[in-house]
């Protein structure tokens, strides 16, 4: 489904470390609008829990998380 | 001048005392009574026995190795001045009794060229730790952390330095004649000797007594509390 | 600002007054012997990093609050009160500093800036001026383990995931990732990324050892953040399983901050004595390869190999020694900095500074002085436990082509084992 939607932008995280891939998605959701969404792939496993854990927390929302072909693959919509 | 010498060499001398030591004493009893951290904040290596924690906090405040590492020139300063001091605090012990033992040993003239030595040397050190300090904090990040405190500080020990010095190298007035003075306020029956009325030297002292008046009183109240809490600060980086 | 709330923010420094605190507030000379320790004073001489200069804006508002002298002649101390100015130079000082104590080592009283910098954050936060986004990675972490529930089967199915690693390289099918076992001895706590796993499992495999993996990673950046309780209740998360499994210690991995706050911090904080030990996972490896409980290849590394002593795990954790033995077990040419150990520089990315975007430049400006360090050794490959110091000195690498590669000790560790299963590299990152 992740592939058929347009994201307002798209973030390459693979190779990065936990807690980066977390911390690059929050750095990043300013920039797109209210609504709007970010398109990351992450390799880091533990970005599965992370990444829903900090959306949740800051009030946004996950709109996907899936594992392809080892990689793991979010999108990310901007609630406020 | 006797009026001046009264309020600078005689009451001031007992209020200087008397809110040095009651300040002193109750700036140590707030920290005493503060609750202590429960979170260690030493720092590694530690020594590992009780014993070796005292010595090292001695060493630490005492010497201040890695402040002279990084520091060496203020290092030297700071230690020179802080060395002087002590030796010129001890020498002033002769104005409550003459060190006979040392008289005994050295002869009166042996003895009047030693305190002439000792306490020129105490006194120039002093002075030029003082100017190094003045100079120090008039440029730079130096003077951006000064505050006006540092500079008051600095002013007063200027003002006692530069007097208690004017006393030892123009000053004709000697030692015995100081002590009659300082004796009789030891026993509360001040009095200040002729000798010093008569002599224009007795304006050095009070000025000298003034400046240190205000000292003592300010003490209490400024960053010089580190005189104790230096060493309690010490024993924390170990802790 | 309201009067009303700069009375309030003041007593936040009374909250969190202590004796240490207040003499660190009340002796101060303001020598600034403390300027030429803390490298990012070094490297921008910008005054606001002056470490005396960040201690005196909480001074400056213990002065006009908590003594007469400077309620009544402010101007002497130039005391002031906590408003938006004052907040707003606070909060550059205080959160670009990375804790690494420098500082502290060399004052002649032992001040340490960095303690008085945590009020300063707990005053920002009770403003409102936190930083974000240490504040949300915080709230995050407390987030996963408030809805355990929620995330548990994802985070197990990512230790599934190492663990199939695990058995490749090891060799043995029945290599395992145990989660959640009762009586085992050794709680590992990670972080959450496979790379902090995957090795510690390959060793704990090979020397046998009876452990099991926390639910929850071991970096707190509540602790970074400022905040006292949020911090302990990050630690908390697996302190709890800990005593609930019965282990005999908690092992923290290669982090720096995240083993202060178990081995230092937590007890404090928690106002209970640990029922087990708490130790860091090079001290547990280098008992391994000095008891012969896991073997590495004395000429695993010929190129000249240098180590950097995370502030956390150094001065500030007391672990000095063991990372040095465990690399020169393997590597035949190393070389150490100077100065190190406890005089060691600060590479400049500590504190969660790595997490603030903005600080990004400032950050790789305040590592030039570890960048000289590492380049002067003429080493091939750094070595160093704590992720935040790794990610910084990789920074370093690119921004000022150090031609260097850097390591974790137990990825050296886990290449130089000689392993019964694939031979290829495994580098969890790739
Ligand atoms: C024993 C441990 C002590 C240590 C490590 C220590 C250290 C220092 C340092 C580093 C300074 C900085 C000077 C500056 O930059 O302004 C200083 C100043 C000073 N200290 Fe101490 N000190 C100690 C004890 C004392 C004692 C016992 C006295 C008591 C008379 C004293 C009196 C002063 C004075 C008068 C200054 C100059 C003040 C100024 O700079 O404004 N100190 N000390
Ligand atoms: S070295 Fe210590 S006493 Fe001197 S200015 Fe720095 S913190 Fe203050
Ligand atoms: S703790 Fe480190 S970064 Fe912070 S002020 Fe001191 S030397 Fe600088």
């Amino acid at each position: 489904m992740s592939e058929e939607m347009k994201a307002d932008l798209d973030l390459d995280l693979k190779g990065l470390l936990c807690p980066m891939p977390m911390v690059k998605v929050s750095q990043n959701i300013a920039s797109v609008p209210v609504g709007g969404t970010i398109r990351a792939v992450a390799t880091d496993p533990g970005s599965m829990a992370d990444i829903p854990a900090w959306a949740k927390s800051t009030g946004n929302e996950v709109i996907s998380a899936e594992k392809v072909d080892g990689e793991f693959v979010f999108m990310v919509k901007r609630l406020k | 001048m006797e009026t001046f010498l009264y309020i600078t060499a005689v009451y001031g001398v007992y209020l200087g005392i008397g809110v040095f030591v009651i300040g002193m004493a109750w700036r140590t009893y707030q920290w005493a009574t503060t609750p202590k951290s429960p979170v260690r904040l030493g720092m590694f290596p530690k020594p590992k026995t009780g014993a070796a924690r005292v010595l090292k906090m001695l060493k630490d405040t005492l010497i201040a190795p890695q402040s002279a590492r990084i520091e060496p020139l203020m290092w030297a300063f700071a230690f020179a001045f802080h060395v002087a001091a002590l030796g010129a605090f001890v020498g002033h012990g002769r104005l409550i009794h003459e060190f006979t033992p040392l008289v005994n040993w050295l002869g009166e003239d042996g003895m009047a060229t030693f305190a002439a030595w000792s306490g020129g040397t105490a006194g120039i050190l002093m002075l030029a730790a003082v100017v190094f300090w003045i100079a120090r904090r008039t440029f730079g990040p130096f003077k951006q952390l000064s505050v006006p405190e540092d500079y008051l500080l600095l002013a007063l020990l200027f003002g006692v330095i530069i007097m208690g010095d004017h006393m030892r190298f123009v000053g004709t007035i000697h030692a015995a004649t100081y002590r009659e003075w300082f004796q009789s306020l030891l026993v509360f029956k001040p009095e200040i000797p002729d000798d010093i009325l008569r002599s224009t030297t007795g304006w050095s002292l009070g000025a000298h007594m003034l400046f240190t008046d205000l000292f003592l009183i300010y003490f209490p109240f400024s960053k010089l509390v580190h005189a104790i809490g230096a060493f309690s600060a010490n024993l924390v980086r170990s802790e | 600002m309201e009067t009303q709330q700069m009375t309030t923010l003041a007593g936040v420094l009374d909250k969190k007054m202590n004796r240490q605190l207040k003499q660190y507030l009340d002796i101060c000379a303001r020598c600034a012997i403390c300027k030429d320790a803390c490298h990012q004073y070094v490297a921008t001489q910008d005054f606001k990093y002056l470490p005396a200069r960040r201690a005196e804006l909480i001074r400056q508002i213990y002065k006009k609050y908590f003594t007469k002298t400077g309620e009544f002649v402010p101007a002497l101390y130039e005391a002031r009160d906590p408003d938006e100015n004052l907040l707003d130079e606070l909060y550059e000082s205080a959160y670009a500093c990375t804790g690494c104590r420098r500082c502290m080592y060399y004052c002649p009283f032992s001040i340490d800036t960095a303690w008085i910098l945590s009020v300063a954050k707990a005053i920002l936060i009770a403003a409102g001026k936190g930083n974000e986004m240490l504040g949300q990675l915080a709230d995050a972490a407390l987030f996963k383990s408030d809805n355990f529930e929620m995330f548990k089967d994802v985070i197990v199915d990512g230790f599934k995931d190492i663990e199939l690693q695990v058995k490749e390289l090891t060799g043995d099918p029945d290599a395992e990732i145990p989660v959640d076992k009762q009586g085992a001895d050794i709680l590992y706590v990670a972080l959450a990324g496979a790379h902090s796993i995957l090795p510690a499992a390959v060793i704990f495999h090979e020397a046998k050892a009876s452990w099991t993996l926390s639910y929850f990673e071991a970096a707190n950046y509540g602790y970074f953040f400022g905040d006292a309780v949020k911090a302990r209740q990050i630690a908390d998360r697996f302190m709890d399983e800990a005593k609930r499994l019965g282990v005999k210690e908690v092992v923290i991995t290669e982090c720096g901050h995240a083993y202060r706050v178990a081995e230092i911090f937590h007890e404090a904080w928690s106002g209970e004595k640990h029922s087990f030990k708490v130790r860091h996972i090079l001290e547990v490896i280098d008992e391994y390869i000095t008891d012969g409980r896991i073997t590495v290849r004395p000429d695993a590394i010929t190129e000249p190999v240098t180590y950097h002593d995370p502030c956390q795990v150094g001065r500030n954790g007391g672990i000095f020694e063991q990372p040095r033995n465990i690399v020169c077990a393997l590597a035949s040419d190393f070389r150490d900095m100077t100065p190190n150990r406890e005089q060691q520089w600060c590479c400049g990315g500590g504190g969660g500074l790595v997490a603030i975007s903005e600080m990004d430049e400032f950050r790789l400006k305040s590592g030039t002085i570890k960048a000289e360090q590492i380049k002067a050794t003429g080493a091939r490959i750094i070595a160093s436990p704590c992720e935040n110091c790794r990610l910084q000195m990789e920074g370093l690498n690119d921004s000022m082509e150090l031609g260097i590669e850097v390591k974790a000790i137990m990825d050296l560790v886990l290449e130089a084992m000689p392993l019964a299963g694939s031979s290829a590299k495994v580098t969890p990152t790739d």
